[in-house]
């Protein structure tokens, strides 16, 4: 780093004292790209259950080979695992 | 009086037999004969009567007297009821997927090669309003070219190339089929501005945008399930949609799940979710058998640098 300490320590900020929604954000955006290459996810999100937020996986049936490689939680982050059926443009 | 025997009366009225000197089947006025409650002054009793349905209700003395209809038919109470003509019931194709003009929000619409999609509402620039729908409603999927001609209603919905076109294709966001998307979004400049007005049917006149909040109740007027009400489950998704020419990564998508039964459907797309406070949130682009999935609005005005009217 060749500048002064002020931009880290407002980084630092950020991670540590935003609310939920901005850490399970970040942790959706590292993983979203790897999860969506497992065969039958449709899509990856985030949503709320019994007040907190979590990673909503969409998957297109709940199959146990689909469920099967679906983590229970990413980064110790809730999944919560959606079943949606495929996506379509209408 | 029993029903039985009215009915008697009026099967030989239908079979053309004379019943106290009246044919009812060669009767010039008479469209039907029917067996209804005896109605005194508009309020039905608890009486059995024959109802004579004709084409025009006329007073006594203007009918020749051959043609009159007894007040009673082997002691059974007539009533004469007006009925025009009956004709079997053609399907009216819903105000959604006819012609209107000014066009507006919520009808039929789509590139002349296209079945039909929805117009999504009016956004504007610095020098002029446009009509905001899919890429894949106005512009085919990336291969609609600048000035294509976009018909209201769609094709599907009777629209022709000679007399329906609305507007022309401006631009549209290219859909990338290898990289992650944000918009399926096109807009498209009406040839006159006063074929459109900013108004979204059944929902009246929105008031700007903004980003979509988790849990709160929408509602959307599209072509093809009119005006749906439903809450947003997911304000931040990442999903793989289908298209005709293979599937694509959508980043950055709101959710919504349908209050009761479905939120969209095919020929929805284009629809615009609106808020309580009629805001712009989304534009309805696909969806599942469970689910329906729209661009935020936000990201689409960024995209095509326009604002919701």
């Amino acid at each position: 780093m060749t500048s002064t300490g002020l931009p880290t320590a407002v980084l630092w900020g950020r991670t540590s004292f935003d609310d939920s929604v901005t850490d399970v954000e970040a942790v959706k955006r590292r993983h979203e790209r790897r999860l969506l290459e497992t065969p039958g996810v449709t899509g990856v999100g985030i949503g709320r259950r019994d007040g907190q937020d979590c990673i909503r996986i969409y998957v297109a049936d709940d199959s146990p080979k689909v469920l099967s490689a679906i983590p229970t939680s990413v980064e110790d982050v809730p999944v919560e695992v959606v079943v949606s059926g495929p996506f379509k443009a209408r | 009086m029993r029903h039985e025997e009215a009915q008697e009366v009026c099967e030989c009225l239908y079979l053309g037999l004379k019943v106290d000197g009246l044919t009812a089947r060669n009767h010039p006025n008479v469209v039907g004969v029917g067996i209804g409650y005896k109605e005194h002054r508009s309020e039905s009793s608890e009486d059995l009567a024959l109802r004579f349905y004709v084409r025009q209700k006329l007073h006594r003395l203007l009918v020749p007297e051959a043609e009159r209809i007894p007040r009673e038919i082997e002691g059974i109470p007539t009533d004469v009821i007006e009925a025009r003509d009956f004709s079997i019931w053609r399907p009216i194709p819903p105000i959604y997927q006819r012609r209107v003009r000014p066009a507006m929000g919520g009808l039929s619409i789509g590139h002349y090669d296209i079945s039909a999609g929805t117009f999504g509402c009016l956004v504007a620039d610095r020098r002029e309003r446009y009509v905001l729908s899919n890429n894949h409603v106005l512009a085919n999927e990336n291969r609609g070219t600048e000035g294509d001609p976009i018909l209201q209603p769609g094709r599907f919905d009777g629209g022709k190339v000679d007399r329906d076109v609305l507007a022309r294709l401006v631009t549209y966001v290219a859909l990338d089929p290898d990289g992650v998307n944000v918009v399926d979004a096109a807009l498209a400049e009406p040839h006159q501005a006063e074929d459109v007005t900013p108004d979204v049917l059944n929902v009246g006149r929105l008031k700007g945008s903004r980003d979509p909040r988790l849990g709160e109740e929408v509602r959307k007027s599209g072509r093809t399930t009119r005006l749906t009400r439903g809450i947003v489950e997911d304000a931040s998704a990442t999903i793989r949609v289908g298209y005709s020419r293979g599937s694509f990564v959508f980043q950055d998508q709101m959710i919504v799940r349908a209050s009761s039964g479905t939120f969209s459907s095919g020929g929805d797309s284009g629809s615009v979710i609106v808020g309580q406070d009629s805001k712009a949130l989304g534009l309805l682009f696909g969806g599942s058998p469970f689910f329906t999935v729209a661009n935020k609005v936000t990201n689409v005005e960024k995209a095509l640098d326009v604002a919701v009217v």
